[in-house]
């Protein structure tokens, strides 16, 4: 039994807890600003921390042997923050349950185009996540941490590998690193995918009967973590879990990092919201001052809400999940009065149905036709009987596929549907919609051609 | 005792030949891929059709695992029910 006591006081020596909070005070900053306590330290431009800074800033890591991890992911309540929200501490137990050496990946890939997050960690504060990370290999009882990213990612990369040399120049840790670079793509950043490019280099999601903590593609227990997620590890040990939680709400401990996209001031600006903060207060500290027509809350996968909805939702799990919405990737893409949801929702659908891996029949059949409807709603060329299809689509996309691609989209569309109705009403009807000519809002890539070109597996490898 | 049956959707090519031998346990959708409507499999006779859906798959894509572990298919459940 570990003595939780003592961890504590161990952590509380640390200076770099944010004293004199009030409880209840938020905070909204970006890199550098005050109040934050991940982005902390050094502003934009500056580059990745060297670990001499990221050591004066935050002190040694304390060691800790594999129970007191376990112990203090638990006492934390660390949920995973790559858009699944899966408590950090069951998945590490369930790898150890199962039995085999495990094998410990980091997902810094951040597939989520409008998504900054974990890019900004990797490329300004590298050394939170690889200290995260290191406790996490001591949870497991494993030496060897891989890092996987975008080949393509550009100052993620270079901050990630700098911070992996300073370190073993140094002997710092007693984990190998290796830095692993995959393949641009959407589908290539979900956990399976890494697991499997890893291992056997084909970064396409793989169907398996059980969960990657219990048996991964090479057959050993896989934990594939969130960069954003060992990041927080990495202050929760130096702050001591009921200090690192009370960053947060009740429902969503600790700090959250959020990206922001669309008709703000800065789009793309990563921002961390310190305690019990709503959308509204994330937005207002970004240049929106009254509610927007609507809030992507999520990601691309994720769901419309409406303007005076979202401002007033606690950006929480727990309040965010009464409104059939969740945190995700920690997008928050603001639409503008004047802008359709409807056109921008088709360019992402598009864009999606071109993501698919074209691997599982239903996802390569239903998703390019999920994309044209959507499209014709939103141009105005469609009837109500292919509101039906929709649906009928919807229906049978969902839970389809070896991966959770399709059921995103799905959730997208529907949230659309529901959110935006007297727009569809409006549109179905023939009416000019306001919005056509109002420029693009959120940054979606060029579709790639579903069904063109090479065979899938080739740009999976 | 507990059996899982699943389609490995990336292995399914939608021949549907899965429900002629297990009609009530999977769903067919417009394209012929299918589904297994509840994977865990109460009784024996949900055992053996499942079974036999997954001997019958041409694509290997109808996975039947006991306690975790993949359940061989093959001689002791043959698809020629009608004993032609």
């Amino acid at each position: 039994m570990i003595d939780l006591a003592d961890l504590l006081a161990a952590s509380a020596q640390v200076s770099a807890a944010p004293g004199g909070r009030a409880p209840d005070a938020v905070a909204v900053g970006g890199l550098g600003d005050p109040g934050t306590v991940l982005l902390s330290g050094p502003g934009t431009g500056s580059g990745p921390e060297s670990l001499d800074a990221h050591l004066d800033r935050w002190a040694g890591l304390p060691v800790l042997d594999g129970a007191q991890v376990l112990a203090l992911l638990r006492a934390g309540g660390l949920d995973g923050r790559g858009g699944g929200g899966f408590p950090l501490a069951r998945k590490v137990a369930a790898a150890l349950a199962s039995g085999g050496p495990p094998v410990l990946l980091v997902n810094a890939s951040e597939s989520e185009p409008a998504s900054a997050k974990d890019a900004t960690l990797c490329a300004c504060r590298p050394h939170l996540v690889l200290d995260g990370a290191a406790l996490v290999a001591a949870a497991l009882g494993v030496d060897h941490v891989v890092v996987h990213l975008h080949r393509g990612a550009g100052a993620p990369v270079d901050g990630i590998s700098r911070a992996v040399a300073e370190r073993r120049g140094g002997g710092h840790d007693v984990v190998a690193w290796t830095v692993s670079l995959g393949p641009d793509r959407y589908v290539s950043g979900e956990a399976s995918a890494i697991a499997g490019y890893v291992h056997d280099g084909d970064a396409r999601p793989r169907f398996a009967m059980a969960p990657l903590a219990v048996e991964g593609p090479t057959g050993r227990p896989t934990v594939v973590v969130n960069a954003e997620t060992v990041a927080q590890l990495g202050v929760m040990a130096r702050i001591g879990p009921r200090a690192w939680a009370a960053l947060g709400t009740g429902g969503s401990p600790g700090p959250r990092l959020l990206t922001v996209a669309g008709a703000v001031d800065r789009p793309g600006r990563v921002v961390e919201l310190v305690g019990p903060g709503t959308v509204g207060d994330v937005l207002a500290g970004t240049g929106c001052t009254a509610a927007p027509a609507a809030v992507l809350v999520g990601g691309f996968a994720g769901t419309w809400l409406s303007g005076d909805e979202a401002w007033q939702a606690p950006y929480e799990r727990s309040a965010l999940a009464c409104l059939g919405a969740g945190p995700g990737c920690g997008l928050l893409g603001v639409l503008p009065h004047g802008a359709c949801a409807l056109v921008e929702t088709a360019r992402i659908v598009g864009y999606l149905a071109g993501e698919s891996a074209g691997q599982c029949g239903t996802c390569v059949a239903g998703l390019p036709r999920l994309a044209s409807a959507m499209s014709s709603l939103a141009d105005g060329t469609f009837r109500r009987r292919g509101l039906r299809r929709i649906e009928t689509l919807g229906d049978e996309l969902l839970g389809s596929g070896a991966c959770a691609h399709p059921d995103g989209v799905v959730r997208l569309v529907r949230s659309t549907l529901e959110v935006f109705r007297d727009d569809v009403v409006r549109h179905l009807a023939g009416e000019q919609c306001r919005g056509a000519d109002h420029p693009p809002v959120l940054p979606v890539p060029v579709p790639h051609p579903a069904g063109a070109g090479p065979r899938p597996q080739e740009h999976f490898s | 005792m507990t059996t899982v049956v699943r389609i490995d959707p990336t292995l399914c090519r939608g021949h549907a030949i899965c429900a002629l031998y297990f009609s009530d346990g999977v769903e067919i959708d417009q394209w012929g891929f299918g589904r297994v409507v509840e994977p865990t499999l109460t009784t024996r006779r949900a055992v053996r059709k499942a079974l036999r859906a997954a001997a019958a798959c041409p694509n290997g894509a109808v996975v039947v695992t006991e306690h975790g572990e993949a359940v061989p298919v093959g001689a002791d459940h043959p698809t020629d029910t009608a004993g032609w």
